[in-house]
């Protein structure tokens, strides 16, 4: 190895010294830090508080998938989803966005949304896609909390929601169910929120939330009733269906009514009870106080007689029948129904109040009055209510020409009498219209018509081909004969139209003598109103007829 | 033991004091401070703190983007109605959990293992050059070589995640965005591989003073 000399070799350029500057080269690693930094003070701001929530199934949550939604806002996500310590419930651990802290306060409430097929119409048909959310209703409370329960299905009122619950009693719950509407003159003013069998299991607790402003028309008179599906009455007015809306007929629903519209009494308080009637007709029914026992013997068919069927007087109905039985009467051998029916004698109104004013004077109570009737002439009659259908009633009808027969009431049951009448002679002059129907000859109508319109067809094609040709012709030859007619009329009024035309003149020299010929006979006549005797006798020398 | 260590009868150029151009290979007395080739005016790279210097700079700057990068979400992939944001963590874990764990392995190699051993590689041998340290010089020399050759792998990750990007546009169905970490995560990439390049070998060759005279 050859020695160097170092000094022989060539010096480099130096540049000026830059040792006292610090390298440009830091900017780098500040700008990094700085970036690191930013990220981590923006990821830091983002995040928000975390909550626990208990639910008793996780079903449809993932961790990292399903958010916390209010008013379907995503406010958080779900992080984690654990077993509670006993096993007995989730514990979902939400991450609320930063913004949305202020949600999570004492009386917050959550549910997780699902999709839900309900009454007014289907929920939740997002989460059918996107999985269940948590909804969240804001609590009112200022006090932050961290640990909540879930609620198992969504409540049905929200805080923000304005209106008032009232609490309705019902003997079942039917079709309801939460977020059932409520109606008022058909239209809806609220919905049911929550609905649960009473703890002693006799009957069904129902919370309804009517909106504001109509939860003030809600008031202590206001009558609430079953509108769930359709009621479809038979009876002997005939046929009637009801439906609130299409919804109720499916999902059911609650109305609201009055009996009087124009008295509705006192706005109702909030949380007030009501009794949830069947029906708007038992709704309506004007309460009953008075009841009393009616029994009837009928020695004739009733068909179309039963339970429930109507018992009138004189075009009011006072009650219903409750039962029937057949009897059998050993004396006469002969069939009989006995007819037990639950009358209330307030239906008569003002002449019930009389019956119990008079027999306030004679010593006697209304059902007393009401028995004596019968000594009048009150008998029970079965009468035919609807021909269509066949529904009959028991009309109470006081007949003056029946013996006055005297019945005492027995076991406080008001015994009437019975007639035959109404329906048994209808149904017979029935039977002889439909027996003379029966007697009109349809079939040989029928072959008569259709011999008829045979023929009609035959005539038709005859004309078809015989006049037809001949009537084609004839039309030309009026065409002929039009033309005829117009050249004729244009030569006559070529003669008559002309001032010096000869018929013009004769007609003027003619209307000339013509009125002088009817002064003549003026003259004539005045001569003769003045001188009839001239007509026997002949003119004398009197003055001329005219001057 | 002698050749090993470079103290033996061998001089490096630092030692006697020259230097060679790097481009017309001229050699020339070693310069103090900044300077050019008297031939051809090239830049005569010098065994300086200087280098060094850069080398630290950039490291550091990967190190402060290291963490972002493996923080915040690398991807956001939406496959209606699943909406997911993917660290590169929690990708590598999908990954495993859905049964390909070599690709998880792959991701994890290359996303994970790659730029934290050259960090901490490029660490190593910063400290030890910095202090001169005499320790194993040719150990050290591969591993600057191994350091080169893995580099070029480290940028899997943000591939295939511009490649999804572009590729993967469903509208609502499916759609994949980048996600903020791949800034940071590119930068840290870039960065190690500017720092591996700046760093110059032959400061590992550079004894301490104390003992080379």
């Amino acid at each position: 190895m050859s020695e160097i000399n170092v000094d022989d070799l060539p010096a480099p350029n130096v540049h000026q010294d830059k040792r006292g500057r610090p390298a440009a080269i830091w900017i780098v690693p500040l700008i990094a830090i700085a970036a690191a930094t930013a990220l981590a003070v923006r990821t830091y701001l983002r995040a928000g508080p975390t909550i626990k929530i208990v639910f008793d199934s996780a079903e449809g949550l993932t961790v990292g998938q399903s958010d916390v939604r209010y008013k379907n806002v995503p406010v958080g996500k779900i992080t984690d989803i654990d077993i509670s310590d006993d096993l007995d419930e989730i514990v979902a651990t939400v991450e609320l966005s930063r913004n949305f802290g202020k949600l999570a306060v004492e009386d917050t409430r959550f549910w997780v949304e699902r999709p839900r097929i309900g009454v007014g119409g289907v929920s939740g048909l997002s989460t059918l896609l996107s999985g269940a959310f948590i909804g969240v209703d804001v609590g009112i409370s200022k006090k932050r909390a961290d640990h909540f329960i879930g609620l198992e299905k969504p409540p049905g009122i929200l805080r923000d929601q304005r209106g008032s619950p009232f609490k309705l009693i019902a003997k079942d719950g039917g079709s309801l169910a939460i977020k059932s509407p409520v109606y008022m003159r058909r239209e809806q003013v609220g919905s049911i929120s929550d609905i649960a069998l009473a703890a002693d299991g006799h009957s069904v607790e129902i919370e309804v939330f009517i909106d504001a402003p109509y939860d003030h028309v809600v008031t202590d008179q206001a009558l609430f009733w079953n509108a769930s599906g359709m009621d479809v009455t038979l009876n002997s007015s005939g046929l009637r269906l009801d439906t609130q809306s299409l919804a109720t007929v499916v999902a059911g629903g609650i109305a609201i009514g009055f009996h009087d519209p124009d008295h509705p009494g006192k706005p109702a308080k909030a949380d007030s009870k009501f009794v949830l009637y069947d029906d708007r007709a038992h709704a309506m029914a004007v309460p009953d106080k008075e009841r009393l026992a009616l029994a009837m013997r009928f020695s004739q068919p009733l068909r179309g007689i039963g339970p429930t069927t109507q018992v009138d007087f004189d075009g009011i109905v006072i009650g219903n029948v409750d039962r029937v039985r057949l009897g059998f009467d050993t004396n006469t051998r002969a069939f009989y129904s006995d007819v037990d029916a639950t009358v209330y004698p307030q239906r008569l109104g003002d002449a019930y109040d009389s019956l119990v004013i008079e027999g306030g004077q004679l010593g006697k109570s209304g059902p007393e009055m009401l028995q004596a009737l019968v000594a009048r002439g009150l008998r029970a009659q079965v009468r035919s209510g609807n021909l269509l259908t066949g529904q009959n009633f028991i009309t109470l009808v006081i007949l003056p020409n029946e013996p006055k027969t005297d019945v005492a009431m027995r076991d406080d049951t008001w015994i009437v009498p019975t007639e035959r009448g109404g329906t048994d002679m209808i149904q017979d002059q029935i039977a002889s219209i439909v027996a003379k129907v029966d007697k009109i000859p349809f079939d040989a109508i029928g072959g008569d018509v259709h011999e008829a319109t045979r023929a009609a067809s035959t005539l038709l094609g005859h004309l078809d081909h015989d006049v037809v040709p001949d009537t084609k012709k004839m039309v030309d030859q009026a065409q002929l004969a039009m033309e005829a007619l117009r050249e004729g009329l244009a030569a006559i009024r070529d003669n008559v139209a002309a001032a010096d035309s000869p018929i013009q003149q004769e007609a003027r020299t003619t209307l000339e003598q013509l009125e002088r010929a009817a002064f003549s006979l003026r003259g004539l006549a005045d001569y003769l109103k003045h001188h009839p005797e001239t007509i026997l006798r002949g003119r004398d020398s009197g003055p001329e007829p005219h001057k | 033991m002698a050749a090993r260590d470079g103290g033996g009868a061998l001089k490096t150029a630092d030692e006697l004091g020259v230097v060679a151009c790097p481009l017309c290979e001229l050699v020339m007395r070693a310069p103090h401070g900044d300077a050019a080739c008297p031939r051809c005016g090239e830049h005569l790279p010098r065994v300086t703190r200087r280098s060094l210097t850069r080398c630290w700079a950039l490291v550091l700057a990967a190190t402060a983007l290291y963490f972002p990068a493996n923080v915040l979400p690398m991807m956001n992939t939406e496959q209606f109605p699943v909406r997911r944001s993917d660290t590169i963590l929690s990708g590598i874990k999908f990954l495993w959990s859905a049964g390909s764990w070599e690709l998880a392995a792959l991701v994890f190699a290359a996303s994970i293992l790659v730029p934290l051993t050259k960090l901490f590689a490029l660490g190593f041998l910063l400290v030890t050059s910095s202090r001169r340290s005499t320790w194993r010089p040719r150990v050290r020399t591969k591993l600057y070589r191994a350091l080169e050759v893995i580099g070029h792998w480290s940028m899997l990750d943000v591939f295939v995640v511009s490649l999804l990007t572009a590729v993967v546009q469903l509208g609502r169905f499916a759609s994949v965005e980048p996600g903020p970490a791949v800034l940071p995560f590119a930068s840290v990439v870039v960065l190690t591989m500017l720092a591996s390049a700046s760093f110059d070998p032959r400061s590992i060759w550079v004894a301490k003073p104390a003992e080379a005279r």
